[in-house]
């Protein structure tokens, strides 16, 4: 019961691009505690990789393939990915 | 048709993707990786994709395309991956009644594509490799 409760606090996270490139994974795990928002997560995020600190304010949030405001709120169910600045085409 | 692929682009699927008799008109857009960048001489051009994520936002740009200008077909395909000096990396296709909403329709899908859809390229050459600058998702 325990670890299913540690497990649910388990967010994954995707990396693209130039910040893939500097944390070296292209999906990281957060420990979190439930009902986080984006801004706590993205926090928690640039204490465990401060390489990615340059980046703060240069990338978005997205969750479930929909860019997010801070204050939403995440579960480890939903698909959760820093997207920097884009240049396709 | 929306996709994002890893091999080469093929002029000749698209071309059979766009046939529709009651189209009088096709547009098409190709954009190809050149020798030069913003950080000078290019080789190649690395393009990454939140694919889920892009293929989403690009029907998305599709449905207000077709809404806006009631296109007949349209197709848009984005490659991946390492595409050499003179490769496309994008081809918009776009067939419509007449050429007013083709060419519209075609400009509207390449300018969005652009805009906002996860993906990211970086220049590549003997001496560098550069991420490009881009635009911040909203």
């Amino acid at each position: 019961m325990r670890s299913d409760i540690q497990d649910n606090n388990k967010i994954k996270v995707k990396l693209f691009a130039i910040l893939r490139e500097r944390v070296g994974e292209s999906e990281i795990t957060i420990t979190a505690p439930t009902g986080i928002t984006v801004n706590h997560l993205n926090s928690e995020i640039l204490k465990k990789y401060p390489q990615l600190k340059s980046f703060n304010n240069k990338f978005v949030t997205s969750v479930n393939c929909k860019v997010t405001t801070g204050d939403t709120i995440i579960s480890s169910k939903d698909e959760i990915a820093l997207l920097p600045p884009v240049s396709g085409g | 048709m929306i996709r994002i692929t890893n091999n080469r682009l093929s002029l000749q699927e698209i071309m059979f993707e766009l046939e529709d008799n009651s189209a009088g008109a096709l547009s098409m857009f190709i954009g190809n990786v050149r020798n030069r960048g913003r950080s000078g001489n290019v080789s190649e051009i690395y393009y990454e994709a939140y694919s889920e994520m892009a293929e989403q936002k690009m029907r998305e740009i599709e449905n207000e395309a077709q809404t806006k200008w009631g296109i007949k077909k349209l197709v848009a395909i984005h490659r991946i991956g390492n595409i050499k000096v003179g490769e496309s990396s994008i081809i918009i296709g776009v067939s419509s009644e007449h050429r007013h909403e083709a060419f519209e329709a075609c400009k509207y899908i390449i300018n969005n594509v652009k805009a906002r859809v996860p993906i990211w390229k970086k220049e590549i050459s003997k001496e560098s490799q550069k991420w490009a600058d881009g635009i911040l998702l909203e």
